[in-house]
C-alpha cells in the first residue's frame, strides 16, 4: 500500500452552509420588506409573555407571525395562535438552536409573503443559538433581572451579538436582591452598542418605550423595501 | 451540545475537499478555534470522535489550535488580551473596545492520504463493495 500524506488548504468557516442559507432566508425577507427578529433568552426570562405583551400592544397596527422553536411541545405557537397571530411551532427534538436551515423549512410551510414584522423565538439557551445566524434583522436578547446580575458576563457572546437587549421582570428586582443598575453596566461592558430597554411584561411597566421602538423600526424597514422596489 | 452540529460541519466540509482531491481517507484535519465562541474545545473533540464514524474522517485526529481573544481600543487603539472577564469598554479612555481576534472557527487545511497507486484496500473495497466497515 502506497500512500501519500498530502497537506490540502480548506480555509473555510465551520458555519459556512448554515451562513450560506441564512443569506438566503434574509434576501427573501428583505424582498418582502419583512423585519425579522429572533429572540434569544434563557429558559425561563420570559421570552413568550413578552412576546404575547408585544403583540398586543402592537396588533392591529401592522401585520406580524411567529416562530417557535422548543425541543418539544407546541405549547408557545398555543399561545400566540391564542392572541389571533399565525404561528407556526419548529420542535427541534433534542438540537438546543433553531438554524438557518430548520427556519429555511419552515417557511416552505408556512409561508411569510405580506408580513410587516416575523419574529422567531429562538430555543431557550444563552449559549448555542449565539453561533447560527438564521436571516435575522434584529437579534433581540431578553435577560431577566431574577437571573441576577452577571448573566452578561457569563454569557458574553450571546450578549455581544444583540442588538437589543430587553431586561425584563423588573417588578421582581426588589424580591430578587438585584441591582438593575449593576445588570445594566454588565450589558454595557459587553456590549456597548446594544439598544436597552428595562420593562415588565407582566405589570406593562416600560413596555410603551420598546414597543414604539419596535413599530418605528418595523415602519422603517417597510419605507425602506419600498424604496428599493 | 451544538458541538455535534459544529463537528458535524466540519466533517462535511473535509470530507467535500477530500472527494475533491480524489483523497482515499482524511488523516488530519486542522481548526482554528476562537476563545471567543460558545465552542468547547473538548466537547468538540468528543462530539468528532463520534460524528467521524463511516466518513473518509474516520480515522482522522482533529487538530485544534486555541486562538486567543484580543481586542483594541478604536480609540487610543491599545490592544489587550481580556482575562477573566469580557469587558468592551477600554479601561484607559473609555471607548469601545474592536474584537480583533477570538471569533475564529475555521479549518486550514486537512491532510490526507491520497494514494498515487491505488491501495489494497479500496482494491479489496472496490471487489466487494457491499461488504460492512468495521
Amino acid at each position: 500500500m502506497e500512500s501519500v500524506p498530502e497537506r490540502i488548504s480548506v480555509q473555510t468557516n465551520v458555519l459556512n452552509a448554515n451562513q450560506q442559507t441564512a443569506a438566503a432566508n434574509r434576501e427573501r425577507f428583505a424582498n418582502e420588506g419583512t423585519l425579522v427578529m429572533n429572540l434569544m433568552s434563557a429558559p425561563g426570562a420570559g421570552k413568550t409573555t413578552l412576546l404575547e405583551a408585544t403583540i398586543k400592544a402592537l396588533q392591529g397596527k401592522f401585520r406580524l407571525a411567529v416562530i417557535e422553536g422548543d425541543l418539544q411541545t407546541d405549547l408557545d405557537a398555543q399561545r400566540i395562535q391564542a392572541l389571533g397571530v399565525r404561528a407556526y411551532q419548529i420542535t427541534t427534538g433534542t438540537t438546543c438552536h433553531l438554524d438557518a436551515r430548520m427556519v429555511a423549512r419552515a417557511l416552505d410551510a408556512f409561508p411569510v409573503k405580506a408580513l410587516d414584522l416575523l419574529v422567531i423565538e429562538n430555543v431557550g439557551n444563552l449559549i448555542c443559538p449565539a453561533s447560527f445566524d438564521l436571516g435575522e434583522s434584529l437579534r433581540v436578547v431578553v435577560c431577566s433581572v431574577a437571573e441576577g446580575p452577571e448573566k452578561p458576563k457569563k454569557y458574553p457572546v450571546m450578549f455581544n451579538k444583540a442588538n437589543v437587549v430587553l431586561i425584563n421582570k423588573i417588578d421582581l428586582a426588589e424580591a430578587s436582591g438585584v441591582d438593575v443598575n449593576e445588570l445594566l453596566a454588565n450589558v454595557r461592558d459587553v456590549n456597548p452598542n446594544a439598544t436597552i430597554f428595562t420593562l415588565s411584561s407582566r405589570t406593562g411597566e416600560g413596555m410603551t418605550a420598546w414597543t414604539n421602538w419596535l413599530q418605528q423600526a418595523v415602519a422603517t424597514r417597510a419605507s425602506a423595501a419600498l424604496v428599493s422596489v | 451540545m451544538h458541538e455535534i452540529s459544529i463537528a458535524e460541519s466540519i466533517i462535511q466540509i473535509a470530507e467535500a475537499k477530500a472527494r475533491e482531491q480524489n483523497a482515499q481517507s482524511i488523516q488530519v484535519i486542522k481548526l482554528r478555534l476562537g476563545t471567543f465562541t460558545t465552542i468547547v474545545p473538548d466537547a468538540l473533540q468528543f462530539a468528532f470522535e463520534i460524528a467521524r464514524h463511516g466518513t473518509l474522517s474516520r480515522d482522522a485526529r482533529l487538530d485544534i489550535e486555541i486562538v486567543p481573544m484580543i481586542v483594541r481600543c478604536v480609540v487610543c487603539e491599545a490592544s489587550t488580551q481580556p482575562v477573566g472577564g469580557i469587558c468592551l469598554i477600554c479601561e484607559q479612555c473609555g471607548f469601545p473596545l474592536e474584537i480583533l481576534s477570538g471569533e475564529e472557527l475555521r479549518i486550514e487545511y486537512i491532510e490526507v492520504d491520497s494514494a498515487k497507486e491505488q491501495s489494497s484496500w479500496s482494491q479489496y473495497q472496490n471487489e466487494f463493495p457491499s461488504r460492512p466497515m468495521y
